[in-house]
Parts: C-alpha cells; sequence; structure tokens
C-alpha cells in the first residue's frame, strides 16, 4: 500500500515538473561579440567614444531579443596595431563569432587581416582607406568609406561656387586619403585647389595659414584631420585672419562637445555630420538610441557613438539572423551580413562584394550658436548655410 | 615672400622659447644628476591638467593655476626622486626604465581623470591676437616666451651663484669630492629634482595657454624637449635656450618655405647634424674646448 501510494506520488511530482520544465521560456543563447576599441593612447577619445554606441546597441538589441542574448567583451588596443592584433586573436579564442574594429586605418587593416586568417567576420566604422576593401577579404565589412566623406565635402564646397580652396591635411592616411579626393574632386570643377600637408607632430599652424592669406588666397579653408588640429588650425586662423568666407573640416569638428569646448572657436564653422542639434530623432530607431544613450551615459549622443551604434546593430541583427537558421557556427554570419540592406540612422546601409558599403553619405553641419544645423545635402538639410560666416 | 619669411622667424622665435620651457627641466636633471626622466613630459602635462581644471572650476585665468601645479608636480617630483635614490646599481639606466614606467602610469591616470577630450584655454585675453609690424601672435605665446627667458636666466643664476645651485655642480662633477666638502649628495639631488618639477609646472601651465592638450601628449614633449637638451649640449642652461629657438625657427621656416609636412623632419636632420659636427651638443663642445 505504502509503497504504491510512494510511486503515485513520485509519478505525479514528475509529471507537474515535466510541465513546470515544459512551460518556462527556451533559455536564450548567448554569443560572445568581441571588439578592440583604442581606450588609451593617441585615439582614446575616439576609442571611448565607439564603446558607448556599442553597449547602447547591443543593450537594445538584447532588451529585444527573447533568443539570441550578446555579450560584449571590449579590449583596449591602445592605440597600436600589435596590441590590436592580438586582443583579436584572443577574442576568437574565446570564441567570438565577430569582431568589432576599433579607429585608424593602420589598426584596422592588421587587425582585420588576423580575423580574416582566423575566419572570422570584422566589421568597422572606424577605417576609410580604399585599400582596406581592395584587399578582397571575404569577412571584412564596413559600413562608412572615404568616398562618403568626399562626397558630402565636395558637394558643399561646389554649392558655394568658390575660386580657390585650401586644404590642410594631416598626413595620417585617412585625411590626406580624403584631400587627394578632395583636390581631384574641385579641381575637375574648375576649382583653383592647394594642398598643404602637415605633420601630425606640429603644434604651431601660424606659418602654414600664413601662407593660405598671402600665396593661396582662398575662399574656404578645408581641415582634413582630427580635433587637436582644428583647434590650432582655427586658432591660428584667428589670430591672421586670412580672407576666407567658410572654415570646413572632417569628422568629428561638428559636434556639441566640440562647441562646447571651444564655443569662440566653433561658431559658423563646418563638418560632416549624420544629425542635427539638439537631435532629432525622425525614426522610432532614433529615438531608442537616444533613449538608452542617455539612460546609460547621460549625454548627448556623438558622432562616433552613432556610427558604432549603427555597425553593432547591423552585426547584431545578423548574428540574430544566423542564430535563428541555425548557421552561427558554420560560416552562415558572413552569409547574413552580405544580406544586410537597410536604413539606419547614417543612410542606407548594404554591402557590396568588398564589404564596403557603396551607399555611404554625409550630411554636412554648421555650428550656428550652440546647434548644429544640417546644411546639406538639400535634402537632409534642417537650416541654411550661413555663407560668408567664419569664427571670428 | 618677406612678409612670409618674418612670420615664420617670429613664430620659430616664439615657439622655441616655449620648448626651451620644457625642455629646461629635463636638462637640469641630466645635466646634474645625469638621471634622463623619461616622465618629464608628463609632469608638463599633469601642470597643463592643473591649469585646466583651475580655469574651468574657479573661472580665473589658467596662471593662477601655478600654486596648485607647483605643490602636485613637485610632490609627484619627489615621490619619483625618492624611487630613483633607491636604484643601487646602473642608475643611469635603471632611472630610464623607471621614469619611462612612471610616464605611462601618469599618462594613464590623465586618461582615467580627464578624458581623452582635447583642451585648451577658453580665455579670450590669452588668444587675442598680438600685431607687431607685420607679424601676428597670440598674448598667450608672447606670455609663455616672456616667462621662458626669465625661467632661464633665473635657473643660470641659481646654479650658478646659490649655494644649492653651486651644490648641485659639485656633485653633479665629483659626487665623493662633493660629499667630503659636507655636501648631501642625496639632499642636493632631491633639491634639483624639485627644481626641475618647478620648472615642469611653469612650462605645463604656459602650455595649455597657447596650445591644445591631451593626455598623450606627454611622451612627445619628452621627446622634443630630450632632443634640445642634447642640441644644446648637455648642463648648458643658455645653450637650451638657443638650441630651441634654432629648432624653433628651422621647423617654422621647413614650413614656410618647404612643406609642413618636413617639419619634424627638418628638426631631426639639424639634430643629426649638429651631433655630427659637434658630438657634444652645440654648447657643450664650447665648453670642452675652454
Amino acid at each position: 500500500m505504502l509503497r504504491k501510494a510512494v510511486a503515485a506520488t513520485a509519478m505525479t511530482l514528475a509529471l507537474v515538473g515535466g510541465a513546470l520544465v515544459a512551460s518556462l521560456p527556451a533559455r536564450a543563447e548567448e554569443v560572445l561579440v568581441g571588439a578592440h576599441m583604442p581606450l588609451t593612447g593617441s585615439l582614446g577619445r575616439s576609442g571611448q567614444a565607439f564603446e558607448a554606441g556599442m553597449r547602447t546597441a547591443i543593450k537594445i538589441f538584447n532588451d529585444a531579443s527573447p533568443r539570441t542574448k550578446i555579450r560584449l567583451q571590449v579590449i583596449d588596443d591602445e592605440s597600436t596595431p600589435a596590441a590590436a592584433v592580438s586582443a583579436v586573436e584572443k577574442l576568437v579564442s574565446e570564441k567570438a563569432v565577430a569582431v568589432i574594429g576599433g579607429y585608424g586605418s593602420n589598426i584596422i587593416g592588421p587587425a582585420s587581416d588576423a580575423a580574416s586568417k582566423l575566419g572570422t567576420v570584422y566589421i568597422t566604422a572606424g577605417a576609410v582607406s580604399d585599400e582596406l576593401t581592395a584587399r578582397g577579404l571575404k569577412t571584412f565589412f564596413r559600413i562608412n568609406n572615404n568616398a562618403g566623406y568626399q562626397r558630402g565635402m565636395a558637394g558643399l564646397v561646389e554649392s558655394v561656387k568658390p575660386a580657390a580652396v585650401s586644404i590642410i591635411a594631416s598626413t595620417k592616411e585617412a585625411p590626406i586619403l580624403l584631400a587627394r579626393g578632395l583636390e581631384k574632386d574641385l579641381s575637375a570643377k574648375g576649382i583653383r585647389v592647394t594642398v598643404h600637408a602637415f605633420d601630425p607632430a606640429i603644434t604651431d599652424f601660424k606659418p602654414l595659414i600664413n601662407k593660405v592669406k598671402l600665396q593661396d588666397r582662398s575662399e574656404i579653408l578645408i581641415m582634413s584631420a582630427y580635433e587637436n588640429d582644428y583647434v590650432g588650425i582655427i586658432r591660428a586662423a584667428k589670430v591672421l585672419k586670412p580672407p576666407l568666407k567658410l572654415v570646413l573640416g572632417a569628422w568629428s569638428l561638428a559636434t556639441p562637445k566640440m562647441y562646447q569646448e571651444f564655443p569662440d572657436l566653433m561658431n559658423n564653422v563646418v563638418g560632416t555630420s549624420f544629425l542635427p542639434f539638439p537631435v532629432e530623432m525622425k525614426d522610432q530607431e532614433g529615438r531608442r538610441f537616444a533613449e538608452v544613450f542617455k539612460q546609460l551615459y547621460n549625454k548627448d549622443i556623438e558622432y562616433l557613438a552613432t556610427l558604432s551604434f549603427v555597425e553593432t546593430t547591423i552585426l547584431a541583427e545578423a548574428i540574430g539572423r544566423a542564430a535563428e537558421a541555425g548557421t552561427l557556427s558554420t560560416g552562415g554570419l558572413a552569409e547574413e551580413m552580405r544580406r544586410t540592406d537597410r536604413k539606419t540612422l547614417i543612410g542606407p546601409v548594404r554591402f557590396d562584394a568588398t564589404g564596403d558599403n557603396p551607399l555611404f553619405s554625409l550630411s554636412m553641419g554648421q555650428h550656428q550658436d550652440g546647434k548644429v544645423v544640417l546644411v546639406a545635402p538639400p535634402a537632409a538639410a534642417t537650416g541654411s548655410l550661413a555663407y560668408p560666416a567664419l569664427p571670428w | 615672400m618677406t612678409d612670409l619669411i618674418l612670420q615664420a622667424l617670429f613664430s620659430g622665435v616664439l615657439i622655441g622659447g616655449v620648448y626651451a620651457l620644457v625642455a629646461l627641466g629635463l636638462a637640469l636633471s641630466f645635466g646634474a644628476m645625469r638621471i634622463i626622466n623619461l616622465a618629464h613630459g608628463e609632469l608638463v602635462l599633469l601642470a597643463a591638467y592643473c591649469a585646466y581644471l583651475v580655469e574651468t572650476r574657479t573661472g580665473l585665468d589658467p596662471y593662477a593655476a601655478i600654486p596648485l601645479a607647483l605643490l602636485v608636480v613637485a610632490g609627484v617630483s619627489a615621490v619619483l626622486f625618492l624611487m630613483i635614490d633607491r636604484i643601487r646599481q646602473d642608475r643611469e639606466l635603471n632611472s630610464l626604465i623607471l621614469t619611462y614606467a612612471v610616464g605611462i602610469i601618469l599618462t594613464n591616470a590623465i586618461l582615467l581623470a580627464f578624458a581623452s577630450d582635447v583642451r585648451s584655454t577658453a580665455s579670450p585675453t590669452l588668444q587675442d591676437a598680438v600685431t607687431l609690424g607685420s607679424v601676428y601672435a597670440m598674448t598667450g605665446e608672447i606670455i609663455a616666451f616672456g616667462l621662458s627667458l626669465v625661467l632661464m636666466v633665473a635657473l643660470w643664476w641659481w646654479l650658478k651663484r646659490s649655494w644649492y645651485g653651486r651644490a648641485v655642480r659639485a656633485v653633479s662633477s665629483n659626487r665623493a669630492a662633493a660629499t667630503l666638502m659636507g655636501i648631501s649628495p642625496g639632499r642636493t639631488e632631491l633639491v634639483a629634482f624639485l627644481v626641475a618639477g618647478a620648472l615642469a609646472s611653469f612650462a605645463g601651465v604656459a602650455l595649455y595657454t597657447m596650445s591644445v592638450i591631451q593626455p598623450a601628449l606627454g611622451h612627445a614633449l619628452t621627446v622634443k624637449a630630450f632632443v634640445i637638451t642634447v642640441l644644446a649640449g648637455v648642463g648648458s642652461i643658455p645653450g637650451v635656450f638657443l638650441g630651441a629657438l634654432l629648432l624653433g625657427v628651422t621647423e617654422a621656416l621647413t614650413v614656410t618655405l618647404a612643406s609642413s609636412a618636413l617639419q619634424d623632419l627638418a628638426g631631426m636632420v639639424l639634430f643629426l647634424v649638429v651631433l655630427f659636427l659637434l658630438p657634444n651638443g652645440l654648447f657643450g663642445a664650447r665648453a670642452r674646448r675652454g
């Protein structure tokens, strides 16, 4: 009797337990994604902005994805190629399904080579050199490129029809590539272009600006450089006051942070941009990005954070699709990346056979009394270009 | 063309003055103690961030940060010296490794504390243009140049005339003989290190008022200071000033007459040519002959 009662109780418990387990949601699959970022060293500022965008994208993806959860592991590449390569090798050895690259073509080149040799998908938003896509790596993807920056800047310059333009360009790979491309584009349109390449170690730009003032006599000064250079160049121009009509720059210039730090130098300066400031998000994805970014970092969205948000979102979505199809461990991720074709915060993204995004194009933003107003192309404009207009 | 060259010469002299300001501290520790302080650039940078802190938190002029910078940099210099003083073997080589490591630690400490953003003064007065005939400069640059000149004279006077200055030179020439004369080498070197720290403090604050700072800048400052110290000839304080001016003018003329991309190359070529012709540096050779 007792034996029967025990057996019946055990059977009941087993049935109830089984039913309970069956009713629980399936355990989400955790996938490791690696990233190497220049969190310290000369590119530290860029790396930190990138990391913020990545973490925001991962949080939004994980919150919305019941089946696949992504764990992000970021390694500091110290702004050096050697540390970036060893970071990639370490991340892949720890079973990362993909690696998000840091900043700088000279770092991304060897790091993505290492990822390719290990058969791992590598995506970047921080390297614009044409040589990267010319290698034809099957696992390499990037969302932005030199051609997009060139189109955006050349379009604005052509629209104001200057007779002469001076380009001051750092000899680092990406800035000099952009400068040479702009020189070719603008010269073909009949504009007289003078390029002044400068060593990144330069701190006093007055002799250079004096050449712009006394020899070039240009109407537009284009800066193809980085933040510290912009400050030095504009400050020297403010002292020497060359007869310009507009100062124009490339990346990381038309940002609220630059205006906050250097309000006396930035007004009327134009730079590449995706978003106006104050940020106006027109779609659901943008609004969610702004909300989560604010919640995580309590600061305004930065240009580089937007880029890394987009690249990470695209990668996360491809991982989700590959996991759903069960091809994540069998090389399906690269295929899913190639299927990407969507509108993002930086415009449409699609990858060609070389892994490049041929649709990448940029808007131009102008600092106007603490706001960043999109002034070109006309389709994206939120205001009109102040011209002639200088910071002094 | 004349205007271009005049501006280049003027800008070269001004930037040379700032190079001299950055190099004086390193020249003192190298000349007096044979210690190449590879953290010197980071000490300068630390002072520059003190100026940033004071300007942004209090709204005062960056030069008001000098007392704070002196306190912070002298403190770090003292700790650095106490570490170097514990080295018992191959002091010149081991201090090189030690100060290099301290430089890395300081860079990352600055990065943690201040983030990697670029910083510079917001003072409109310091950024105002000063016109002298057909040449231009910022007020901040003129002040930094004047400061460099004053500190160079003060350091030269201190080394030649003060008791501690003479003690530093005595320890540098013959440590054992100096000890026999009643000089404490440890204390003398500590004083020399503190003076080098004080010079770095002034240099950092001046740098902040006329240029852009960021955490990765320290190493480049050390390299520039080292080049000037060797170019001048070890132990020559006026030589540091003249060597720095020569470097500044060479760089500015290269930008004007050739290409700005060749600026650093021209500086290094000058350095190598001088060392090839005068292995003891510009003023070291004269001192040796004299």
